[in-house]
């Protein structure tokens, strides 16, 4: 009686356990599987990444990044160049054209994810990295590209990284870091570093944001003071490094005196130039519904108790705004 | 082949394009929309507009948009709380005319007494107290609020109130799911789909419940009649019952505002969203239109739901007080045994029972009450007179000044009825969250009836 008591359980706990493609041991196996894919692929964007900088990835810079020790790592090596997605020169690790192309996919699929977290999903910048990392290996050629027609084809990730084309060319930036800046002039933020995040958080802690036009007051050994002409920004020169900015075009100059739709006076009839480039998908689709477009006429009429939001004619019809969004809308005094 | 070409080529030049031609190609169509209107459309000297424009600055003006905001509410409940008791007490002594003449019948065909009892004063009664009770302040409520609706007026209340639901997180939209929440909590649930971020929107549906809805205005009145206005009479009583409905709607519009920012601050952390709103032009209320929204769409269907909870509601009540239990009844029994936590709360055990019963729907909380405090074996409206319920409760019971302050708060905070929550999940399609909805409001309502009531004690009050 126990025996045929027993032998039931240990029937059900070997189909529970080998049972092909749902059983514990296939489970694992898929696991296993999903995460030293996770693991080549991150181990391809290092490497593109090194190599975009001009230089090489070595077994040490690759540990460093996966957080795992040299001998695992040399043994993931050796795994990526039995399946030809790089080789070794010397101490040197270069991708093959093969590698190169699985590490663009992965790259791009990480910053239209992002794209998409933050512009349609409208989830904090701070939150969407990690989020983008988790989903950037769960997806497929097909699948991007329809993901990528149905934002529009976007060019740049919102902390201004390029997203590369499905055919892998990379947008070129002409940004330089905050440190190497010299000008007087004013500069527009083209590129925010994502990484490390603690560095990424604190810049936006700070306020600044993509496509904000800045100008340098102050560089010191200990500080760097930015102001946008209302605001100053302050950052640590680390902080700083991260920063990307380019000078203005001279049709960008041309609009100078443009000011945000919100530092209109009561009645102060504006005609919008632009919506700020930090306001993309829903929310710009939303600005765009509404009709403001650049080349409309509008002016603030409304103002309640608080003073905020403030409701403004554009149009003919009357549209409410809090601050924060009357700041994404440049206009030009009239 | 050639179409091969033609995506290479549409690549390619996509590659060229400006980041901005969106907005050229809506600027585009804007452009040419704006032509063809005024080739077709011929404007008069606008009076209108101008007349539209002095309105919005007197109803949106930092000086007086709130206090006319706050005169606006307080009418429209005055008007409910005025008009709806007069048409009560009719429909109620017809309708209880008509259970009377039932039970006469079932009386004459010999049909046993727990029979009739069952279904004449359990479920039939059960039902005319929601329809006598809910019905006329919905009458009243839902048309002066849709009036405010059609004319353009609510919009301008989400203008003048965002400033708050900014500070704590939540979306300007939120006032006007609330204001919905004033005739059904169930409703308010379901406008919050106004609000586009979900994040924003399950902040709304949390807390919408803060905002008593027309089935708990009756124990809100009552409690204001009979306690608050006690020593005045007739149009000053009415007045003074109003106010501190108003003030008791105030109090829950701090509670939503709370919660909001509680929420904000940790389950549901995030930044605000987005916020744009159009204010459109005022409109002439269309009266057809009105009555049509109001008393179909809103007043019977709202009903209709409360109907469907009260019978099964109106048959527990009835066997509750029939089942006996020594020498007096189950009802009473549970309400003993509640009572040293009901007590706690500055409230006592019947009005928990009462509470409990009225998960399904808030309308029979105060007839209920009566019922168990008389011994009655029915749902009764207690004594007629305000000076004999007063009398009743004072005396007979131990209710003081706190326990018609906390039962108020108790009717403001709880948790939703049963229609609400069932609304909160159809609307979540979320278990975690529907039953977080109840939790937040139970909870806050047990916490903040035991603190008044604490401290009332420790003051020497209670």
């Amino acid at each position: 009686m126990s025996i045929l008591v027993w032998l039931i359980v240990a029937t059900i706990g070997a189909v529970a356990l080998f049972f092909p493609g749902y059983g514990g041991l296939a489970q694992f196996a898929a696991w296993r599987a999903m995460r030293q894919r996770e693991l080549v692929e991150d181990a391809l964007k290092h490497l593109l990444d090194r190599e975009q900088e001009g230089r090489h990835a070595t077994p040490q810079s690759l540990a460093g990044t996966l957080s795992a020790n040299l001998a695992q790592t040399i043994k993931l090596i050796a795994q990526m160049e039995s399946q030809n997605l790089v080789e070794s020169r010397g101490n040197e690790i270069h991708l093959t054209p093969e590698g190169e192309r699985w590490a663009l996919h992965i790259v791009r699929a990480h910053r239209l994810w992002e794209r998409y977290l933050a512009d349609e999903a409208r989830m904090p910048l701070q939150k969407i990295h990690s989020e983008a990392h988790k989903r950037e290996h769960h997806i497929s050629q097909a699948e991007l590209d329809a993901l990528d027609a149905a934002m529009g084809y976007p060019t740049y990730d919102p902390h201004g990284d390029p997203i590369p084309s499905r055919e892998g060319k990379i947008p070129t930036h002409r940004a330089i870091p905050l440190t190497a800046w010299q000008a007087e002039g004013p500069a527009r933020i083209l590129h925010i570093e994502d990484e490390p995040a603690i560095a990424y958080e604190q810049v936006l802690a700070a306020g600044l944001r993509l496509g904000q036009v800045i100008r340098l007051i102050e560089k010191t050994p200990t500080r760097y003071v930015l102001s946008d002409g209302e605001n100053e920004f302050r950052l640590a020169p680390s902080i700083a490094a991260n920063v990307h900015v380019a000078p203005l075009s001279e049709t960008e100059i041309a609009r100078k005196g443009a000011v945000p739709l919100h530092m209109l006076s009561d009645g102060q009839k504006g005609e919008i130039l632009l919506l700020d480039e930090s306001v993309q998908g829903f929310t710009r689709r939303r600005f765009l519904d509404l009709g403001l477009t650049p080349g409309a006429l509008i002016y603030p009429e409304l103002k309640n108790f608080f003073g905020d939001p403030r409701a403004y004619r554009v149009r003919g019809t009357l549209i409410a705004l809090r601050k924060e969004q009357a700041a994404q809308i440049w206009v030009k005094p009239l | 082949m050639e179409a091969n070409e033609i995506l290479q080529k549409a690549a390619q030049l996509r590659s060229g394009l400006s980041t901005s031609f969106r907005d050229e190609i809506v600027k585009s169509l804007y452009t040419e929309a704006e032509t063809i209107a005024r080739r077709a459309v011929k404007s008069a000297a606008d009076r209108k507009y101008d007349f539209d424009q002095k309105i919005d600055r007197l109803v949106t003006s930092p000086v007086f948009g709130l206090p006319i905001m706050l005169a606006l509410l307080a009418v429209v409940i005055w008007l409910t709380v005025s008009g709806a008791n007069v048409v009560s007490d009719a429909i109620a002594s017809l309708l209880f005319w008509v259970g009377d003449q039932g039970r006469a019948l079932f009386h004459a065909l010999h049909i046993p007494w727990w029979i009739t009892g069952f279904l004449w004063d359990g479920v039939y009664r059960g039902l005319a107290w929601v329809v006598s009770v809910m019905l006329p302040p919905m009458m009243i409520f839902f048309p002066a609020f849709t009036i405010l609706e059609d004319l353009g007026y609510l919009p301008r209340v989400a203008f003048n109130l965002d400033w708050l639901y900014r500070k704590s997180g939540a979306h300007g939209k939120q006032a006007l799911t609330m204001a919905m929440g004033f005739g059904c909590n169930a409703a308010g649930v379901v406008s919050t789909r106004i609000i586009d971020s979900p994040r924003e929107r399950l902040i709304a549906i949390l807390t919408n419940n803060f905002v008593p809805c027309n089935g708990r205005f009756p124990t809100l009145i009552m409690l204001s009649t009979v306690f608050v206005a006690a020593g005045f009479s007739g149009f000053t009583a009415s007045v003074i019952a109003a106010a501190s409905v108003v003030v008791v709607v105030m109090i829950g519009i701090a509670f939503t505002l709370l919660m909001s920012w509680l929420l904000t601050k940790t389950m549901l952390k995030g930044e605000a969203s987005a916020f744009t709103l159009e204010l459109p032009p005022y409109r002439v209320p269309n009266v057809w239109r009105i009555l049509y929204t109001s008393l179909i769409d809103r007043t019977l269907f709202v009903l209709w739901r409360a109907m469907q909870t009260a019978a099964p509601a109106g048959a527990i009540i009835w066997i509750l007080a029939n089942v006996p239990v020594g020498n007096s009844n189950l009802a009473q029994s549970i309400a003993d045994w509640l009572n040293p936590f009901g007590l706690l709360l500055g409230l006592d055990g019947v009005i928990l029972l009462a509470y409990i019963i009225a998960i399904p729907a808030n309308e029979i909380v105060v007839p209920t009450m009566m019922m168990v405090y008389t011994g009655a074996s029915m749902m009764i409206e207690g004594p007629s007179g305000n000076q004999e319920i007063f009398n009743l409760l004072v005396h007979g019971h131990g209710w003081t000044m706190l326990t018609a302050i906390n039962l108020m708060l108790f009717a403001l905070l709880h948790n939703p009825c049963a229609t609400t929550i069932i609304t909160i999940y159809k609307e979540t399609k979320s278990y975690k969250w529907t039953i977080l909805s109840v939790v937040i409001t139970l909870g806050t309502a047990i916490l903040v009836t035991f603190l008044t009531a604490t401290v009332a004690r420790l003051l020497g009050w209670g």
